[in-house]
This record gives C-alpha cells, structure tokens and sequence, in this order.
C-alpha cells in the first residue's frame, strides 16, 4: 500500500486528510494522481491544478518519481510558512 | 566552532532572548550572530483592493518533513558559508496578531555570512518547508488561505 496524505486548502477541497492507496498497477506519482482522480469528480477537479506540489518520503518530489509499497506520498498547494 | 543545528517545530510560543542568549551560550569565537524574527500582522496585504483585517493566523504543517526541511536548509545555508550555530523555531497551530512566528538565528566568524545566512534560510523556508497559512478576520469561522506569491520562488534566484 502507498500511504498517501492531503494538505491545507487540497485537504479542505476532499475533505479527506490521508488514505492508502493500493500500490500494485502504479509506478510513479503520476500514475497515483490519476488513480486518485478518478475518485470523482471533486478529486479530479482539486488533483488538476498545475500548482498541485509532491512528496515522496517527506522529500520535496516531482510527478515523474518512481514510487513503491510502502512509500508515503503527499500531495499540497504551494507552501506559505515563514 | 563545530557547525551545531537545532531546529524545533512547536506550537508554543518563544522567546527571542532565550534564543539568543542559546547562541552565544560558551561560544567565543563567533563573532557575529544574526537572526531574523517573523512575527503575524494584524492584516492582509490584498494584491488587487483593499486590505483585510486578520485576528487569527492559523499554521498547519507537516509533521516529520517539516523538521526535516528546516534541517536540509540550515545544511545548505552551512555548506555555504563558515557557520556556527544555527537555530530555527518554526511554529504552527493558531495565532494571534503580533505573536511570533518563526525564528532564524546564525552565528558565524564573519558578519556578512551570518546575515547571508538568515536571509537564505527564510528565503528558502518560505517556498520549500511544508507550512500553510490561513488567515480569520475576528469572529470568522471560515478562514482563507494565504496564495504562495511569486515573489517568494523568484526569491530564491539570487542564491
């Protein structure tokens, strides 16, 4: 399973803060985000934003990295700390 | 001195004396200590209008990689320039206006590198480190989140 986690206004939009997600059939974040998309139609519309940002491990990622079971990924809006 | 990093990720408060007085703490041979305190306004600084009044700023992060960010960047602000202590204190949960937000503090031999150093850290902190703002007028229940700006990406092309 990939441990997958929502973040501020993306977590409001599904009101959905985390899931696993079932890793056979997906290689890389891309191909997770698609999966997701496909929930519905509110998962589609906030997944389809180009500002979307990535997390693979808690590393800062990009659409194109592999991922494997047991992976955590996390899907954001930009960040707007400091 | 040997490069020591501290980094915290709380909701509760501090306070910059403390924090200071933790970098100069039997250190004698940094000559310069830098820091950098970001505290909350009690507005929104709207980019088209009128500004908004803000009671609250509320602070969600992401456990774990939050640390873990602000860790990367105090090792690459260290492998930029001969620092010595560097602390940075991150807070999130709610807010008042005035209260502080973050803490950035670097001692080095070299004035010039530890304020390079502060001011690259929160440059990079501001569009890497995984926090997210959301700004309540008084009384609100709903909140708006604060839009990243991209002033901040365009930031970090002077390092």
């Amino acid at each position: 399973m990939i441990n997958v986690l929502f973040f501020a206004s993306l977590r409001e939009q599904l009101g959905c803060e985390g899931l696993q997600a079932e890793a056979s059939g997906i290689t890389d974040i891309a191909g997770l985000r698609t999966s997701l998309a496909a929930k519905g139609s509110e998962w589609q519309a906030a997944l389809a934003s180009d500002q979307l940002q990535v997390a693979l491990n808690q590393k800062l990622s990009s659409m194109e990295a592999a991922v494997k079971d047991g992976d955590e990924v996390a899907f954001f809006p930009p960040v707007t700390g400091g | 001195m040997p490069l020591e990093i501290s980094i915290s990720v709380q909701a509760e408060g501090f306070d910059p004396g403390v924090e200071y007085r933790l970098l100069r703490s039997e250190n004698y041979v940094d000559g310069a200590t830098a820091m950098f305190v970001g505290n909350v306004r009690d507005f929104s600084p709207a980019e088209s209008g009128e500004q908004q009044s803000v009671a609250v700023l509320e602070l969600e992060h992401y456990p774990g990689m939050a640390e873990s960010a602000l860790t990367d960047i105090a090792r690459q602000a260290a492998q930029r320039w001969p620092l010595g202590r560097v602390r940075i204190v991150h807070r999130y949960g709610p807010l008042s206006a005035g209260d502080e937000i973050v803490f950035v503090g670097a001692t080095s031999a070299h004035r010039q590198a530890a304020l390079d150093a502060c001011a690259f850290i929160m440059d990079f902190l501001k569009s890497r480190a995984p926090f997210w703002k959301k700004e309540f007028a008084k009384g609100a229940e709903k909140g708006d989140w604060v839009q990243a700006r991209n002033s901040d990406e365009e930031a970090l092309k002077k390092w």
